[in-house]
């Protein structure tokens, strides 16, 4: 516990920890001292605004009450008792709406913006400027999903401010001087980050609007459902914002613990794939004339049907994604009720990590964070990336062992990598052991799902610090949960079923994984259940539509290993998953609840039975270590670097990828470029520049693309997005075209 | 005319400059250095203390207690810097580029003698950008300080400024130096504490640091003996304006505002009378010729009512219009303010704007009580300094000359007629225009 201070703030004395700023301290005694520059997520105070005034005994001047903290008996006066400070605070709202245009009818922030509300509270009734108000082009596209309106802009700095010192991308910048300052992205590029729609939420006034929610809805008639953000397994808090029935916008809803109120472009853009043109809402199934729309009914029956013929010789492939209560009841229908025990996932997954257990938030604390695996965090799990800079902006040394790395790792060298660093001979492995705040984390396939990392935390001894920690950033947002569910659905071993009768394809992830698309070849019969035509047109015999995960009930572990509810923010165009499982099964003599609510506390009486569904719902809490369980050793090796001549590809999964990402036209200039990532040495060897059109060549089989020379990559290593590679196999060559 | 001592620029006369290093060290050169050398950090900073030496930026704040604040390197084991504020921008003033091209060796003298005194090893010089000239005479300097082995293992880089009055002020001045946008900073923290790459920093005036030399020289106890009290020592007055012999003039403080105008400065050309004189640069309050017999000190100047900043003495004589000077001062604090806070970046437009009006004859009344109230709520509110200078100014000019801000309201139209010394030589109103830049394409 930390000295206390004690304080006045108006007629109300608190004590509040040494060091809490004047802000913070007013809070602790229930007032407000208002703000808009101010945002502690964003660093230190800037003082800009000048909005939180305030009167200090002892000092003549109006101080920023944001840039400082309680001294002893310190005795501080808000607009409340102070006339001096509300004079001040009057008279800053009177400069800021100075060039603020009134337009609130037509704003899209109105009726929940803070200057409005500031305003009606501490601002002049009227305006007594009488001068012709600042007036620029508007609104300027700063990118294709937000618009800027300088009119607006109050200049609080908050979106430079999070784009320089949180996202670290260096993009929004103020450009030109005193009343002529404006907010612009530099040299006028696009504002492309993973990150950029966090600035339209930290705005204060109307100024960066997202051009998807740009006029679609009044604060007044919208709902906001709290929900979790299914993009990645961070499992970002969220709220969707609902107009009739329709999800209008994504916000952020700070869970301190997993994301700080943070969002990336992902979680933030990608619902208008609700409303996608190939989206299906009615069964479909292959006749002799190709895909045919059937009824709900029928397509139970024609379900029912393959099922019974396939027996137990079904193999289902999970997306990873889809809720804890999905996998479980469908481990009810397929394994209880037709004994069809196997099922894969697009990674391997391990609960060995529970004993190294952390909280995301844990990660800032660092003095040590170590990066293993072959893609970058941001790829895989974007809000990491912002808890790992901030470690480093706190002085924690950050080690990331990639192809693209501060240490040089050859593709699917981790695993090895692990054994070195539990052997604890080099300088890393030493000081990863003499750390007591030190974050492993795996960021890239093989790994045996973070198998291989708990074996190194636990030969460090992790599970004795408690500020230490280890995480698996998987592909899939809920491996983990899908997994658990579909093994306490049934107690019996996995079966490698030949032939298979019929695959079951679970989910939109599944069904245009290629691995997946290689293992319906080998089965007789294939049934998708995906929300769009596209994935499953081609080679499915039923069609199945499906929900998303806005349009679901039901739970969620991410990483971290904390299980999260997602709430139905609308109604699904087709029925609920569970809903239509629950009748199938009951054809086989099997009981599954029709809803959430039912599966969950049957999977929670099996999994963790001290929550309920209620404590998911606001801010899930961490659950508390486990007793490290060695995990299985690996059975086969992560495919190491062939020794051969040519370069090895590397295809990676871009974070704007995907079937819900390629159907939000806005998120096109944030999916990646027709590019190949070529390391220096690499390019020079070959007379590649940088921007050339190369050809990238294997057996055979070529693409033209883009070279982008790399200085970061490793020699001997070629990246490009799986989009854009085709059929390329591994070891590629790459020539000038 | 009585003679004055030179301290500051001792070792020259009449306007000329010691730039040879050998010249320089045979007239008793670098005998300050060496004897600040010899003495502990902890001693140098007792002859300041005890030579009285202000702040000579316009701060005024005592040399000796702004070195002690800088921790010792083993109570904050980070590197400590001295930066010197050579970004003179304050309109009037024009003492720093005439020190630092007639006794740059002095002024550097002074730097070493600061760095030992912080236990510094790196100093930093922000050059205002447009001193060419200066900046090619400190570089030639130093250059022949290296060659003749003085530095002392102390690193000094000059670092060109890219023409931004703001970069002045101090926390400005550092983030420019970082390379980021020249804004100010919020104290605490301070620059003794985490100035410069956050670590603990001494940020003092070119004149101040050139004194520093002399106060090593004579004692700090004999420097203290000049000037009067409060203001020990000399200063060097940039007298400008409606004056017969405009320059810098190097006196001890509590000469009068009569001696300094009419005695050395050859009072006012052309037999007009004394108007107005702004005694210290353009952000300090104007005085008027009822107070011409004002000491030219620290105390004497509070207690008129102005201050005396950076020393920079503008005379104004009887043709000029006061609404015209209130709008020449605006405008250059609009254009100069760094847009970060709010009441300085808003204010100081709207406060042009009004004046504008009251200057076209299309003021009403209230739009005087307004021009005071816009003004009042800027003091005291801004960031820094800036949004403050130019409401004090233009309070200052409206308070002394309020028949005349009077009469334009009253008349509809300006009483100089067109006849103000000023007219014509305001800032064109599109000064201020917007350079429009291409907008974002995607």
């Amino acid at each position: 516990m930390s000295e206390l201070v004690h304080v006045t703030v108006d007629d109300r004395e608190v004590e509040v920890p040494k060091g809490t700023g004047l802000v913070e301290a007013a809070q602790t005694a229930g007032i407000e001292i208002p703000v808009f520059c101010y945002e502690p997520r964003l660093g230190p105070p800037v003082g800009a605004c000048r909005m939180c005034l305030v009167e200090i005994e002892g000092i003549p001047k109006l101080q920023a009450a944001c840039t400082l903290t309680v001294a002893p008996d310190m005795v501080i006066k808000t607009s409340a008792t102070s006339a001096k400070a509300a004079e001040g605070q009057e008279a800053t709202l009177e400069f800021i709406l100075v060039n603020h245009p009134l337009d609130c009818p037509v704003c899209d922030k109105g009726g929940e913006c803070p200057l409005q509300d500031l305003t009606f509270r501490h601002g002049p009734g009227n305006t007594r400027m009488t001068f012709q108000k600042h007036t620029v082009d508007k609104p300027i596209p700063v990118s294709p999903l937000i618009a800027l309106d300088r009119e607006r802009c109050i200049l609080c700095y908050r979106c430079t401010r999070f784009s320089e010192d949180v996202a670290e991308d260096g993009q929004l910048i103020a450009r030109n001087r005193g009343a002529h300052t404006e907010i612009a992205t530099f040299e006028d590029e696009p504002y492309r980050s993973p990150f950029s729609g966090n600035v339209v939420e930290l705005c204060p006034v109307g100024a960066l609007t997202s051009t998807l929610y740009r006029f679609d809805a009044r604060p007044w008639d919208i709902q906001n459902v709290p929900t979790v953000c299914t993009g990645c397994a961070v499992g970002c808090n969220t709220s969707a914002t609902i107009r009739e029935d329709k999800v209008k916008r994504i916000l952020s809803r700070n869970h301190p613990e997993v994301d700080q109120g943070w969002l990336c472009d992902k979680g933030r853009y990608s619902y208008p794939h609700l409303r996608a043109e190939d989206r299906i809402t009615t069964p479909l199934r292959r006749g002799r004339k190709g895909l045919t729309e059937i009824s709900w009914d029928d397509a139970l029956d024609e379900a029912e049907s393959m099922l019974r013929e396939a027996g137990s010789s079904i193999v289902t492939a999970f997306s990873g994604s889809e809720t804890t209560e999905v996998a479980y009841a469908l481990g009810r229908l397929l394994r209880t009720g037709l004994g069809a025990h196997s099922a894969v996932l697009p990674e391997a997954t391990s609960d060995a990590l529970e004993a190294f257990r952390l909280p995301l938030s844990g990660i800032a604390k660092a003095e040590l964070v170590v990066v293993i695996g072959d893609d970058p965090v941001v790829e895989r799990a974007p809000i990491v990336d912002l808890w790992i800079k901030e470690a480093r902006r706190h002085g924690a040394e950050v080690v990331v062992c990639s192809p693209t790395g501060t240490e040089k790792t050859a593709p699917g060298a981790g695993a090895e990598l692990c054994r070195e660093l539990a052997a604890g001979r080099s300088a890393l492995a030493k000081k990863l052991r003499a750390s007591e705040r030190a974050v492993l984390v795996w960021s890239g396939p093989g790994g045996g799902g973070g198998a291989r990392l708990a074996e190194l935390a636990h030969e460090l001894g992790f599970a004795e610090k408690p500020g230490c920690g280890a995480f698996h950033l998987p592909s899939a947002s809920n491996p983990r949960g899908v997994a658990l569910g579909w093994a306490v659905a049934a107690d019996a071993d996995e079966t490698n079923p030949e032939p298979i009768e019929l695959l079951f394809v679970s989910g939109d992830d599944a069904a245009s994984n290629a691995d997946v698309r290689a293992l319906a070849e080998r089965a007789n019969r294939v049934v998708v259940l995906t929300m769009f035509h596209e994935l499953a047109g081609g080679w499915a015999d039923l069609i199945l539509p499906s929900t998303a995960a806005l349009e679901r009930d039901g739970t969620s572990m991410n990483l971290e290993g904390r299980v999260q509810r997602i709430r139905r923010a609308v109604l699904p165009p087709c029925p609920d998953e569970l809903a239509w499982i629950s009748k199938l099964a009951a054809r086989f003599g099997v009981g599954v609840a029709p809803h959430a609510a039912g599966v969950f506390s049957e999977v929670a009486a099996e999994l963790y039975r001290d929550l309920t569904l209620d404590d998911l719902g606001g801010h899930a809490p961490l659950p508390a270590r486990h007793a490290y369980v060695a995990p299985a050793e690996a059975t086969t090796l992560d495919p190491a670097e062939s020794p051969s001549g040519g370069l090895k590809l590397q295809r990676y999964t871009a974070l704007f990828s995907g079937p819900a990402v390629e159907r939000v036209p806005e998120l096109g200039f944030q999916r990646p470029d027709r590019d190949v990532e070529i390391a220096a040495g690499d390019a020079a060897s070959r007379g590649i520049a940088n921007g050339d059109s190369v050809l990238v060549r294997s057996n055979g089989t070529s693409v033209e693309l883009r070279a982008r020379v790399n200085r970061k990559l490793l020699e001997g290593v070629v990246r490009v997005a799986e989009e854009h590679a085709g059929d390329l196999h591994p070891e590629v060559e790459v020539t000038k075209a | 005319m009585a003679e004055h001592p030179s301290i500051v620029f001792a070792g020259t006369t009449d306007g000329s400059s010691v730039l040879d290093i050998g010249e320089y060290e045979k007239a008793g050169g670098f005998t300050a250095l060496r004897k600040a050398r010899a003495l502990s950090p902890d001693e140098v900073i007792a002859e300041l203390d005890a030579s009285g030496l202000r702040g000579r930026g316009g701060a005024f704040f005592p040399t000796g207690r702004k070195w002690s604040f800088v921790p010792k390197p083993d109570q904050l084991p980070k590197p400590h810097y001295l930066v010197v504020n050579a970004d003179e921008s304050e309109p009037g003033t024009f003492k720093d580029r005439e020190i630092m091209l007639r006794v740059p060796f002095r002024f550097l003298e002074g730097c070493l003698i600061a760095a030992h005194g912080i236990e510094s090893q790196h100093v930093f010089i922000y050059i205002r950008g447009e001193y060419e000239r200066e900046f090619e005479v400190l570089r030639d300097s130093l250059e022949a300080m290296q060659k003749a082995d003085l530095l002392g293992g102390v690193t000094v880089v000059l670092h060109r400024g890219a023409g931004a009055y703001i970069c002045g002020e101090e926390t400005a001045l550092l983030e420019s130096l970082e390379g980021k946008r020249g804004q100010p900073r919020t104290k605490p923290p301070f620059p003794a504490i985490a100035g410069l790459y956050a670590a603990p920093t001494a940020v003092n005036n070119v004149e101040s640091i050139t004194t520093v030399t002399p106060v090593l020289e004579m004692g700090g106890a004999e420097y203290a003996k000049l000037g009067v009290e409060n203001s020990s020592g000399t200063r060097v007055f940039s007298l400008s304006g409606d004056v017969v012999s405009p320059g810098n003039y190097e006196l001890p403080h509590g000469i009068s505002m009569r001696e300094l105008i009419y005695d050395i400065g050859g009072g006012v050309p052309n037999g007009r009378e004394l108007k107005a004189v702004i005694p210290g640069g353009s952000s300090t309050s104007v005085l008027t010729d009822a107070d011409i017999d004002t000491k030219m000190d620290f105390t004497s100047l509070v207690e008129a009512g102005s201050s005396i900043g950076s020393a920079g003495v503008i005379v104004i004589d009887d043709r000029c219009c006061m609404v015209q000077l209130g709008i020449r001062v605006s405008q250059f604090y609009e254009h100069e303010s760094c847009g970060k806070c709010t009441p300085c970046r808003v204010g100081t437009r709207w406060v042009t704007q009004i004046l504008q009006k009251i200057e076209d004859g299309r003021a009403a009344q209230a739009d005087l009580d307004l021009l005071l109230s816009v003004c009042d709520r800027i003091m005291g509110k801004c960031l820094c300094p800036l949004g403050d200078s130019d409401a004090i100014a233009v309070l200052s000019y409206v308070d002394k000359f309020r028949d005349e801000y009077q009469a334009h309201i009253d008349l509809g139209r300006c009483p100089f007629d067109g006849e103000s010394s000023l007219d014509g030589i305001l800032a064109p109103s599109d000064m201020h225009a917007h350079h429009g830049h291409e907008t974002a394409h995607v």
